[in-house]
């Protein structure tokens, strides 16, 4: 398979999105709105579940599947106010010391006016700041498209996995295309040299274990994608709950600070991983 | 504001002891004839229309530290091409060709002092590959200040930056993660951090460190934002005002804190750093 058709996969419109996966993996799942500030951003998916007998706080991109719904979604691309709800909700998950699943799917943050005016690149760097101070256990999955800093807003995590067709890149192809060439139409060709496959992404160090996808890929089943995540998801979960939390956050800040650290040590590295 | 006049006095410009730039003969915000040491005696700001000449890294290391000060940190830390990066042109000959360029990576860092009190200092360069966040960049930022937080030394950034570095891929992105998280130890541990955001400030840099400031600082007429204006065109069809994404605009927006002439930068981190000791 090429890397453009793994983009394809990943960001395919049948493919499983946060609330296909939250709510098989928790079927009592509730969902909790909005930042307590100013808004709800549908973008961003949160509530509680019971998952594996505990209360679990879960959060994820949200694309919408109708052309109507994926307006109001807005395609998973998170405003100011969507990094907001995550930090209120992971402090509401903080103070009755429940886990967090976090799952990762979105383009990126949302490329507009109103966006910035309303302070997106603060509202992700603050997020990306506090993900270090929740002191309860979090695991994410990016499970289609993992882009740029607005998903790294959501993926400051103890465990990173992805599904096997899901990517993560410093910036879409696109965006990418359009920052080196200044022609996102070279899509194709900075996806390439992106190396954001699961596959490659695992074997820089940066996720800790890629997720097989049923045959013909999560679109195809989503029960068996569910149960491949679900498994994958707790068995990271299982050891870190009885983590005292100052170890936690040790863990955590050493997992990104040193997350370059099979690059440092190898510096001749650079073939793709096979 | 008396006492920074005071500061006036004590922490002469250095203008005059600053390396020379790269000027065009006009100025682009006004059009007048450019005047080499005239714009250097002024900390390279157009004395007829207040226009900030973008400065490269050795040149800020003058304007902030008192003369003699800097000891900088890390410089043997290298970039390598990990990606093979090949198109348009090959990474490793990109990077070799700017070391050999002088330049050394796209940010510098080490200690020094202003007005005799010391501090830690890290600025981009925006002449290494637009100023990208980089391993090497996230790697001495987040030594820079793990040191600042274990001595609770005052930390000084000044930013400009393009975002995250492509030729880097998912590594560069998660320097935003590696650089934030001490950005926390730094606050944490009770050490002001005063962010100076010159023109441009944008994407992954923007949405790390350079807003997370106890005080952020912003040049006049700076560009400061997430998503670059030529990506928000393409992505949303949308006219944007003039202004849009400067320094004034975040201002009224509630991102800095202040916007403050390159000439009065070093009298106001001066009395800052007294009132934060």
């Amino acid at each position: 398979m090429s890397v453009w058709e793994i983009v394809e996969l990943a960001r395919h419109p049948d493919r499983p999105y946060s609330l296909d996966y939250i709510r098989r993996l928790a079927p009592d799942f509730i969902e909790l709105h909005g930042d307590r500030l100013s808004a709800d951003d549908p973008a961003l998916a949160g509530g509680i579940g019971t998952w594996h007998g505990r209360t679990t706080m879960f959060l994820g991109h949200q694309k919408g599947r109708s052309l109507k719904e994926r307006v109001a979604r807005n395609w998973g691309m998170m405003h100011p106010e969507g990094y907001r709800k995550a930090l209120r909700l992971a402090d509401h998950a903080a103070k009755f010391g429940f886990p967090i699943v976090s799952l990762i799917d979105t383009p990126g943050a949302y490329p507009g006016a109103g966006a910035e005016e309303r302070g997106i690149a603060a509202a992700i760097a603050h997020a990306i700041m506090e993900w270090f101070r929740v002191p309860v256990p979090i695991v994410a999955a990016v499970i289609g498209e993992g882009g740029s800093g607005g998903a790294l807003g959501m993926g400051v995590a103890d465990r990173v996995i992805m599904l096997e067709n899901s990517i993560y890149s410093v910036a879409s192809p696109e965006a990418a295309a359009s920052i080196v060439w200044r022609d996102n139409s070279r899509k194709v060709e900075a996806a390439e040299q992106l190396q954001l496959t699961s596959r490659e992404i695992v074997g820089m160090g940066v996720v800790e274990e890629v997720v097989p996808e049923p045959k013909g890929s999560a679109s195809a089943d989503y029960d068996a994608a569910a149960r491949a995540l679900d498994e994958a998801l707790w068995r990271h979960m299982k050891p870190l709950l009885d983590q005292p939390s100052s170890e936690l956050l040790q863990h955590r800040y050493d997992r990104f600070r040193y997350i370059d650290s099979l690059i440092s040590a190898e510096p001749h590295f650079g073939p793709k991983i096979d | 504001m008396a006492i920074i006049e005071r500061h006036r006095e004590e922490v002469a410009i250095q203008g005059a002891e600053l390396p020379e730039i790269l000027l065009p003969t006009n100025c682009p915000g006004c059009g007048i004839a450019l005047e080499q040491e005239e714009l250097r005696s002024h900390n390279y700001v157009c004395l007829n229309c207040a226009h900030h000449f973008r400065l490269g890294a050795d040149v800020w290391i003058q304007l902030i530290a008192d003369s003699g000060s800097w000891q900088e940190r890390w410089t043997d830390v290298r970039s390598h091409d990990l990606l093979n990066w090949t198109v348009p042109k090959p990474y490793q000959e990109t990077v070799e060709r700017l070391l050999e360029d002088g330049l050394n990576e796209a940010v510098r860092t080490g200690t020094c002092t202003v007005a005799n009190q010391p501090i830690w200092f890290a600025t981009f360069d925006f002449g290494f590959v637009g100023g990208t966040l980089s391993i090497v960049a996230g790697e001495r930022l987040a030594r820079g200040m793990e040191q600042a937080a274990s001595s609770r030394t005052p930390y000084v950034l000044v930013s400009a930056s393009g975002g995250a570095r492509m030729q880097e891929g998912v590594l560069a992105l998660m320097q935003l993660a590696k650089v934030n998280a001490a950005v926390g130890r730094l606050h944490s541990s009770g050490a002001p951090f005063f962010s100076v955001l010159t023109d441009p400030t944008f994407g992954g840099t923007a949405a790390s460190l350079a807003l997370l400031g106890d005080i952020n600082i912003a040049e006049p007429g700076a560009a400061i934002g997430f998503t670059g204006p030529r990506v928000i065109k393409q992505a949303t069809y949308a006219d944007l005002p003039p202004g849009f994404q400067s320094a004034e605009f975040q201002l009224a927006h509630g991102q800095v804190d202040m916007v403050v002439p390159r000439t009065e930068l070093r009298p106001l981190l001066a009395h800052l750093l007294e009132m934060y000791p």
